[in-house]
């Protein structure tokens, strides 16, 4: 006789419970991977103050909700990230930052960035800008509460099921091989 | 004992980036230290090659991410060298006004960070809301809070547009109150001296042969300001003094100098020097143009030759090494990052001998951006 | 100049002193340097001159006593380029020696740390040669890794 069985409570219920005390209290991980963290302490301190939304940071991604990628990435980057995507728990969501995470930005024919960040990890909301505004962060900050209200932020069950695939590229990235032009 | 490895690693609240340190510990006490680069490397110098003059301001700005105004203003020195040309006096004013301004925004964010790796977390949330006051500036002055793009070659951008003088001083005199409030809280506590006197030592006599540039090397007791030493900008005309150790004001001198303390301290005073030279450029500012004529953009060529830029930033020295041969694209652009020296070779050394607990503390104090250190 | 009186030889470029040397001579102009007031070691910086075939490398020096800026250059020849290192002379020389190992691939001898500094796991051309177009490489490995295909029913 379990809690969903018979007429305590119904599954949707509780799952509408459970989401609405996760959209309280979202915890990001310590990390500022580039160059949009410098708009992340104005947030984090008294002018902006997002801990009256019930979002602090957090060191260990063992306890943590949410991973901010500001800005670009570099490949070496990128191996360290998604080693700290796989040991948060679930449910968690990503929210990247600027435009270089996009479509490549400023930075679009370098040879250590990553161009487009959903090929290897499932991104929830994407904020535009070089950077963005502290405003602008918190707008995506309240846009990724109303998906998680509305049931629609599944980004970490989209990279349970299409695993191999983002693991394929991820390995793309990491150990490119290219053709030798004739006469290398 | 067996040594035991440790990684302070990319992600982490106690390294001041995106930067890794290896350490070797035995026990608590740190024998050997390495550090790895190259979480940012995004081949600035790479990508410079290949867009024209002009083209290369907007990427130049993103080499330091605290203190963007001071890569714009070392390119802008170097085009300005190979092209032999002579900046108007209004000019030169205005970026001093903007120079200072982003080195008092650059100091309270240092300090700040600073005073949260000692645990004391008041003070960042003081400082950085305050510095945001000198954003709202920017964002009247050139239309962006972080990356101005407004120190082109040849002059700046656009004029000050009217009421700004007002807005400085008003803003210049509400953090001249606050700083007394910093002062109570942490300059004269209990914790800080207790903690950062006598940590991270530089030895005196090779601070220079190390490379120790900026207010780490004031505070080794040099007074070497290259403000005073090579003035560019307005710089000639202002009246300040250059802060070293032991000369420090009303804070107490409690240890024998080049420690964390003291570089805190000389920071601190530093503040002082650049709110009293930004009232000095606006009282003396004279009327005249903003920039030179430029050629066609598309089309500008500058003479073939090598040029060299230095200048004073909150970090220490930066410098631009620019080579042409007279085409429309430089042949290289190399940037001399502060903390090239600073985070690498220094704190290697000086990380030898320490507690675990006091790395953090003694990164935070050499002040080391990783974004310089790989452009 | 200074510099330029105490070495003999030389040209001043835009204010800063511009001495010629080569692979022999350095260590004792820098050394030479050094002693008379210039202790401060700038940065070690490297051109790439695809059209002659050769390198040059640039010392740059700074003497907070005489207010001057030195460069001494350096010509290598562009295939199997090597150096003797400095970095007993100043201590930051080994990080400069390794980080132009990595990008251009000139060998210096006596510098037993010339590991990978930025890049991990790179085995192509060294990235600051001129005849690497960086673009292309882009291209190549960035832009033909495909994208993640969902299954119709999805919906989210």
């Amino acid at each position: 006789m379990g809690l969903f069985d018979g007429d305590i409570m119904k599954y949707e219920d509780w799952n509408k419970i459970s989401r609405i005390a996760s959209r309280k209290s979202l915890w990001m991980v310590h990390f500022c991977t580039g160059c949009g963290a410098i708009e992340l302490p104005p947030v984090m301190t008294s002018r902006y103050d997002m801990e009256r939304f019930g979002m602090g940071s957090m060191a260990t991604p063992r306890q943590a909700d949410v991973l901010l990628i500001t800005g670009y990435l570099t490949v070496k980057t990128l191996k360290r990230v998604v080693n700290v995507y796989e040991q948060m728990q679930s449910p968690k969501y990503v929210i990247s930052f600027g435009s270089c995470p996009i479509n490549g930005g400023m930075y679009w024919d370098s040879y250590n960035t990553v161009k487009r960040l959903d090929r290897y990890l499932p991104v929830d909301v994407y904020v535009g800008g070089c950077m963005p505004r502290p405003e602008g962060v918190m707008n995506a900050f309240l846009e990724l509460m109303k998906l998680i209200d509305e049931g629609k932020a599944r980004g970490w069950e989209k990279y349970q099921k299409y695993y191999e695939q983002y693991k394929r590229n991820q390995k793309m990235a990491f150990n490119f091989e290219r053709e030798k032009d004739e006469g290398a | 004992m067996k040594e035991y490895e440790l990684f302070i690693g990319p992600q982490h609240p106690g390294v001041t980036g995106n930067m890794m340190y290896h350490l070797w510990v035995d026990g608590d006490i740190v024998t050997k230290a390495e550090c790895n680069v190259g979480y940012l490397h995004r081949g600035f110098e790479k990508l410079m090659e290949s867009r024209g003059w002009m083209q290369n301001v907007p990427l130049v700005c993103r080499i330091c991410v605290p203190e963007p105004d001071v890569n714009e203003m070392a390119y802008a020195m170097a085009v300005e060298q190979l092209m032999d040309w002579e900046v108007p006096d209004r000019a030169s004013y205005i970026r001093v006004i903007v120079l200072e301004l982003a080195r008092i925004a650059a100091y309270l964010m240092s300090i700040g960070s600073y005073a949260g790796s000692l645990g004391i977390y008041t003070l960042p949330q003081w400082t950085l809301g305050d510095r945001d006051y000198i954003l709202d500036i920017f964002e009247q002055l050139t239309g962006a809070r972080v990356y101005h793009i407004y120190i082109w070659p040849g002059g700046v951008r656009w004029d000050m547009p009217e009421g700004l003088p007002d807005l400085i001083e008003k803003t210049l005199s509400y953090i001249e109150k606050r700083l007394k409030l910093y002062d109570d809280v942490f300059f004269r506590n209990r914790v800080f001296f207790d903690r950062a006197a006598g940590i991270g030592k530089i030895p005196k006599n090779r601070a220079i042969e190390w490379g120790v540039t900026g207010p780490n090397l004031r505070a080794c007791g040099y007074g070497y300001d290259i403000r005073k030493l090579e003035p560019y900008a307005a710089y000639g005309d202002m009246d300040f003094e250059v802060v070293k150790y032991p000369e420090l004001g009303d804070f107490e001198v409690i240890s024998d100098g080049c420690d964390a303390y003291t570089r805190i301290v000389v920071r601190r005073l530093e503040i002082d020097q650049s709110i009293s030279m930004v009232r000095q450029a606006l009282k003396k500012m004279p009327e005249g143009e903003h920039i030179l004529k430029h050629p066609n953009w598309l089309k500008w060529k500058a003479p073939a030759g090598y040029a060299f830029s230095r200048v004073e930033s909150s970090k220490g020295e930066y410098g631009y090494f620019v080579v042409s041969d007279g085409s429309s694209k430089p042949v290289r652009i190399h940037v001399r990052g502060p903390s090239y020296t600073h985070g690498i070779n220094v704190a290697e050394t000086i990380l030898k001998g320490a507690n675990i607990a006091d790395v953090s503390q003694i990164l935070f104090s050499l002040d080391v951006c990783p974004p310089d250190i790989e452009r | 100049m200074k510099a330029l009186e105490l070495i003999g030889k030389g040209e001043e470029m835009h204010g800063r002193a511009y001495i010629k040397s080569d692979k022999e001579e350095a260590s004792s102009i820098i050394k030479k340097l050094k002693e008379n007031g210039f202790d401060h070691f700038v940065m070690l910086s490297c051109v790439d001159w695809i059209d002659n075939n050769e390198f040059e490398l640039v010392y740059h020096l700074w003497s907070y006593e005489h207010k001057e800026h030195v460069m001494v250059s350096i010509i290598l020849p562009r295939d199997n380029p090597s150096m003797s290192s400095m970095h007993e002379l100043f201590p930051q020389i080994e990080t400069y020696e390794r980080e132009i190992h990595e990008m251009y691939g000139v060998d210096f001898e006596g510098n037993n740390r010339l590991t990978p500094f930025m890049l991990e796991g790179w085995h192509d051309m060294p990235p600051m040669r001129k005849d690497f177009d960086s673009k292309k490489f882009a291209e190549d490995v960035f832009d033909s890794i495909p994208e993640i295909k969902e299954e119709e029913d999805e919906g989210i």
